[in-house]
């Protein structure tokens, strides 16, 4: 919201030492947010009114004429090409030294003596683009002067230009997300009671006379739910006559960026600025009576379907969720929200209705949201507004009326239908509750004496305070003693309290284990096998799903994602994962990163929505997945299984491995497996499908690990230690042998052949593995490592060579397997 | 005789001097001095046919001269043993410039695990726990528990991605929900910060992400004061920044704590004169947080007259951006390896 300095000012009185920054300061550091402080005036430096005495030809050129302008104290020579110069014309001359934007275009240049086409020109008389006034000066042709007729006076002329237009203000830009709780602050008056109270200074009440109500009309009003409508006032006025509003008023609208339309217009949106409440103006023919001289409004829920028509000429399609005013039949406008089309007061119109009204903000809120019309009005009235504004507003309406149309008056009586109610305490805390809240004992004077400033009743009662809550905050910002620890603490000053630690015991804290695990995790990935971490959206789009062979209706979706494209939860990590792969093998030729994130199942059991209720959240696993792509590579599958392999190490444990009994649409048939720990699922290795990946235009071969971090936590994987054993004291002997075998024998058919062969075997690693075109298509040879060892005694060299034989001719009897010499 | 040592002397180092390997070195020093056949015994030999005194005199010359060539002897050895090596050492010199090969590949963390981590082993020092929730969030913990009702205008300011099909499902716009999760979990006192990706429904930019991480963070004990809060924020935030930082408290509102805060530091660019860092006001928004109000306490299952809180907000992915100068927010999460590599 944007506030004027000036407007301020009327209501409370500041040194002129007090600056619109130090202001814009103090509101910040106490209230809210003040986000800039713009002085819209800087420019109009050295710009003062004129007055064209003369206009004569320009000797030398055809379009500029030689002006005499008097500035009050001289009477200057400009050259000027201006296509509406007059003798008697009231001006915008700029001197020398005053600084211009020429044509309105480029920077800002300072004006100099200059001689145009041989005739001296002491400054320049202004277009509006050239001094930034083009939105009040709007132009009708390029070469178009201010005329500052009906702004200005003879007395007027050599002032500033600024001061004369009311421009010498500043504007502070406040931020509304800092005073969405703050229902009193959305006008200049409300603001100006948290200045008064910040300076220690007086506020000026606002005073505004009773409206002599009038006899010819009677308005009828009907509120059809009250709870929705807590009061509303409405009164009927004659002989207004719409035009043009005084240049005062224009100026304040002007400066907190609102445009000015007509007086009665621009009468309720300055009651909106000056208070914050928001009100309408009708034209009165479109209101109808059930008899003569009389006028029905009533405030009822929209019929579904009802068209409506805002006065921005947008069609809409009302509901019952929403409120209007109208008849029975027909709205003429929506409540809280915006006018009707037809209905506004233009030029012509005879009997203006106003309307003061207290909406329920929820339904207004609903209905601004609905149909996508947030406007001033609605953005306040969805703050909860006192109520008792309503008739502050009105009164005031008819006021200004009266002052700006001398032969307008009041012809209706004024309606007052309400009921509510607000809860204005008194709310009692005890002052060390006060205390131990600030953390500071804060002078009890001082503490009266905020709270007074604020518009707060304190009574002490012993060890209490009864704190009785103004109207204008009772609607809901001030409800709990919390709330009166904020307004005493905010003026006092939070940078006034001096700060000291809490005491704390010194427990160490509960370890997060799932939290351990993925940090361990990647610290492996990453600094043994050059992993890098990537982090993904949580989203993925039906096409990313099909191509990987999954089911959309499988997936959680948004209701209004960000991205049509993307409006479904991940279930897994693969999905981006390959993505990055896609964009990143353009880069480099291996490609190896991992992600750790949440996963989201459908129709599988999360954690609750509430304490108190059995209704569940999706499940969400906590994944690591990591993802290895090569363009050259045969077996890329143990690649990835390094990854595994590395962990067990970490961890100090073993995975079994199986073959999937349920393989994902996405993974390689002969090349996944599953990953158990304990006996229970956790994780996968997989190469990824070559269908799939020649959908999604990836050359190579790409693999990827799966590990249910949350399912290793559960089963105890990070509490695993070191088991020591002792350092063998009896000398251990390796031998390497090699043999051809049948493809499908595992490697844990042969270890637990090899193992059980003789219980001399103590270690049995593989170290090489082939299968190609030295040996027959079926077969893969192997070469493997044998400890042999005692714990009791050295090995005699034939005890090994026994044990040796053994092994081999199990293996080959077991298993097929021919040795190879 | 004297002049047959003299003699053998002078031989004996030119030979040394002509020699250019240690066997012929070898080879001279057995000419010289062999037990058996060298001259210099030879020479000696002849020393029973002197008398006494002259026969004295002559053996401590040989002494003396026999001391003084094997001394040159063993340096002109160490000299040519050296040289014999040096060859093989000019024939294995390395360029000291080249990389190590073949060329080893590294892998990298996220930028946001690392400040992360740091953040939770800093907690975890100060004795806080680190909790975890779930991104899916119910609108009673997201919202409602938090003192946002159903048409809060506050929930205009957290754009919110809902769930087709279920309206009180939503993607967390916060890291919040835990706090109360936590009090229903683990009571009071407590200490716990919460780092987690959060979802907001708004465009995206340079400076806007929809998904992004924070930090949240709670206590809750007896007669917690705004003092506290301040002091602990200030801690804080030396540990994050690893220096001393001024900060100011001003109104913050949010509607799960009560009063709440802006917290802002004093520019650690400018050190408070203003700057572009700090658009000139000296001062940088750092985190919200405030004492929590009294319904969230209750919505956590515990009884606000006897328990008090303060709560607080890090904005992570911005911390992040901030320590690396970071310029485009969607760097981080794009998966590229030209960017990733680098940290």
């Amino acid at each position: 919201m944007l506030v004027s300095f000036n407007w301020l000012k009327q209501y409370v009185k500041l040194t002129d030492a007090v600056t619109p920054e130090e202001v814009a300061s103090k509101l910040t550091m106490s209230t809210v947010e003040v986000e800039g402080v713009k002085h819209p005036a800087s420019t109009l430096d050295g710009i003062v009114v004129g007055k064209i005495l003369s206009v004569d030809k320009h000797p030398d050129a055809d379009k500029l004429k030689v002006c005499k302008v008097s500035i009050g104290s001289e009477t200057l020579s400009v050259v000027c090409g201006g296509s509406n110069l007059a003798e008697n014309m009231f001006v915008a001359m700029g001197k020398i030294g005053a600084r211009v934007r020429w044509h309105g275009e480029g920077d800002l240049i300072e004006l100099k003596p200059a001689k145009i086409r041989g005739v001296e020109s002491q400054g320049m008389i202004c277009q509006s683009t050239e001094i930034g006034l083009g939105e009040k000066f709007p132009l009708h042709d390029e070469r178009e002067i201010i005329d500052l007729k009906d702004l200005v006076s003879v007395k007027n002329v050599g002032k500033p230009l600024a001061e004369v237009l009311g421009l010498n203000d500043a504007v502070l830009d406040i931020d509304n997300k800092s005073m969405t709780h703050r229902p009193d602050l959305w006008g200049h008056y409300g603001l100006a009671r948290e200045v008064a109270a910040l300076y220690k200074k007086d506020l000026k009440p606002y005073e505004v006379p009773e409206i002599k109500v009038g006899k010819e009309l009677k308005i009828k009003v009907n509120v059809e739910d009250q709870s929705l409508c807590p009061r509303y006032m409405a009164v009927a006025v004659v002989g207004v006559k719409v035009g043009p509003s005084p240049a005062w008023l224009q100026n304040f609208l002007q400066s907190v960026g609102v445009r000015p339309i007509n007086n009665i217009v621009d009468i309720t949106n300055y009651i909106m600025y000056d208070i914050g409440q928001p009100m309408h103006a009708f034209d009165g023919q479109f209101l109808t009576g059930n008899k003569e001289k009389e006028l029905d409004i009533i405030v009822r829920r929209a019929k579904d379907g009802e068209d409506f028509i805002t006065l921005d000429g947008t069609k809409h399609k009302l509901d019952h969720s929403m409120l209007v005013i109208g008849n029975a039949e027909k709205g003429i406008a929506l409540a809280g929200v915006m006018g009707g089309l037809n209905s506004g007061v233009k030029e012509g119109t005879e009997t203006v209705v106003f309307e003061s009204a207290n909406f329920d903000p929820i339904i207004i809120r609903k209905a601004a949201l609905n149909l996508g019309l947030r406007t001033d009005s609605s953005a306040r009235f969805e703050k909860s507004l006192d109520p008792n504004l309503t008739k502050i507003a009105l009164k005031k309406a008819v006021a200004l009326t009266l002052e700006f149309c001398p032969g307008a008056r009041v012809v209706s009586n004024v309606p007052d239908v309400k009921s509510f109610g607000l809860n204005q305490g008194p709310i009692e805390l005890s002052w060390s509750f006060l205390f131990k809240k600030i953390g500071l004992e804060v002078d009890k004077k001082e503490v009266v004496s905020i709270l007074t400033r604020l518009g707060f009743e304190v009574k002490e009662k012993k060890d209490l305070l009864a704190v009785k809550v103004p109207t204008w905050r009772a609607t809901k910002d001030i409800s709990i003693p919390e709330d009166i620890v904020e307004e005493v603490a905010r003026v006092y000053g939070y940078g006034n309290i001096r700060t000291t630690m809490p005491l704390f015991p010194i427990d160490p804290p509960e370890t997060n284990e799932l939290r351990e695990l993925g940090h361990r995790l990647r610290n492996v990935l990453v600094k043994e096998l050059a992993y890098s971490e990537v982090y993904n959206y949580s989203f993925v789009s039906a096409d990313q799903i099909k191509t990987l062979g999954g089911e959309v209706e499988k997936y959680i979706e948004m209701d209004n994602p960000l991205s049509k494209e993307k409006p479904y939860l991940r279930r897994t990590l693969i999905n981006n994962l390959l993505e990055n792969i896609r964009k990143n093998i353009e880069n480099f030729s291996t490609v190896r990163i991992f992600e750790v994130g949440q996963t989201f199942l459908l129709n599988e059991s999360g954690p609750r929505v509430k304490a108190t209720s059995d209704e569940l959240l999706p499940r969400q696993d906590t994944w690591l997945t990591s993802v290895v792509a090569m363009k050259k590579s045969q077996n890329l599958f143990s690649v990835a299984k390094q990854v595994v392999e590395v962990v067990a190490q970490e961890f100090k444990t073993e995975f079994v491995y199986r073959k999937p009994e349920v393989l994902k649409p996405w993974q390689h048939s002969t090349r996944s497996a599953s990953i158990y720990y304990a006996d229970e699922l956790v994780g996968a290795i997989y190469e990824v499908h070559p269908a799939v990946l020649a959908r999604l235009g990836i050359e190579g071969r790409v693999a990827a690990v799966d590990l249910v971090l949350n399912r290793l936590v559960e089963l105890g994987a990070v509490r695993n230690e070191a088991k020591y054993q002792t350092v063998p004291v009896y000398p251990e002997v390796v031998r390497d042998f090699a043999f051809v075998i049948p493809k499908q024998i595992t490697h844990e058919e042969i270890k637990k052949v090899i193992l059980s062969s003789y219980p001399l075997v103590k270690q049995v690693e593989l170290f090489d593995s082939y299968s190609g075109d030295k040996i027959a298509s079926d077969k893969k040879s192997l070469a493997y490592h044998i400890l042999y060892g005692s714990n009791d005694h050295t090995l005699t060299a034939e005890e090994i060579t026994s044990a040796h034989e053994k092994v081999i001719n199990n293996l080959v009897s077991q298993l097929g397997a021919e040795v190879r010499k | 005789m004297r002049e047959d040592i003299e003699k053998l002397r002078q031989e004996f180092l030119q030979g040394v001097k002509e020699v250019k390997d240690t066997l012929k070195l070898d080879d001279l020093y057995q000419r010289f001095f062999s037990r058996k056949s060298g001259e210099l015994n030879q020479i000696l030999k002849n020393l029973k046919d002197l008398g006494d005194e002259a026969r004295k005199e002559v053996g401590q010359l040989a002494n003396q001269v026999k001391t003084e060539l094997e001394e040159i002897y063993s340096a002109k050895k160490q000299e040519l043993s050296q040289g014999e090596w040096s060859e093989q050492i000019e024939a294995e010199q390395v360029d000291i410039t080249e990389p190590s090969l073949p060329p080893k590949d590294s892998g990298h963390l996220h930028p946001n695990t690392i400040v992360q981590k740091e953040l939770e082993d800093l907690f975890t020092s100060m004795g806080f726990m680190v909790l975890d929730g779930p991104e899916l969030e119910s609108d009673h913990y997201n919202f409602e528990a938090l003192n946002i009702g159903r048409h809060d205008p506050a929930r205009d300011t957290q754009d919110t991605f809902y769930i087709k099909n279920h309206p009180d499902w939503v993607m967390r716009t916060q890291t919040s929900p835990v706090q109360v999760r936590a009090m229903e979990k683990y009571g009071a006192p407590l200490r716990a910060v919460v780092p987690g990706r959060c979802f907001r429904n708004e465009a995206t930019d340079a400076a806007h992400e929809h998904t992004f991480y924070q930090l949240e963070g709670v206590v809750v004990d007896k007669d917690i004061s705004i003092a506290h809060l301040v002091a602990v924020m200030k801690t804080l935030l030396k540990g994050v920044l690893k220096r001393d930082v001024e900060v100011r408290l001003r109104p913050g509102h949010f509607q799960f704590v009560e009063p709440g805060f802006e917290l802002d530091i004093k520019c650690l660019v400018c050190g408070g004169t203003g700057c572009g860092a700090c658009k000139h006001s000296g001062w940088i928004e750092t985190l919200p947080c405030g004492l929590i109000h009294p319904k969230v306490i209750e919505a956590g299952g515990l009884d606000p007259k006897v328990w008090t809180g303060f709560a607080f907000g890090l904005g992570l992915t911005r911390l992040v951006m901030q320590k690396y100068g970071i310029e485009d927010i969607r760097h981080l999460q794009n998966g590229d390896l030209r960017f990733l590599k680098q940290f």
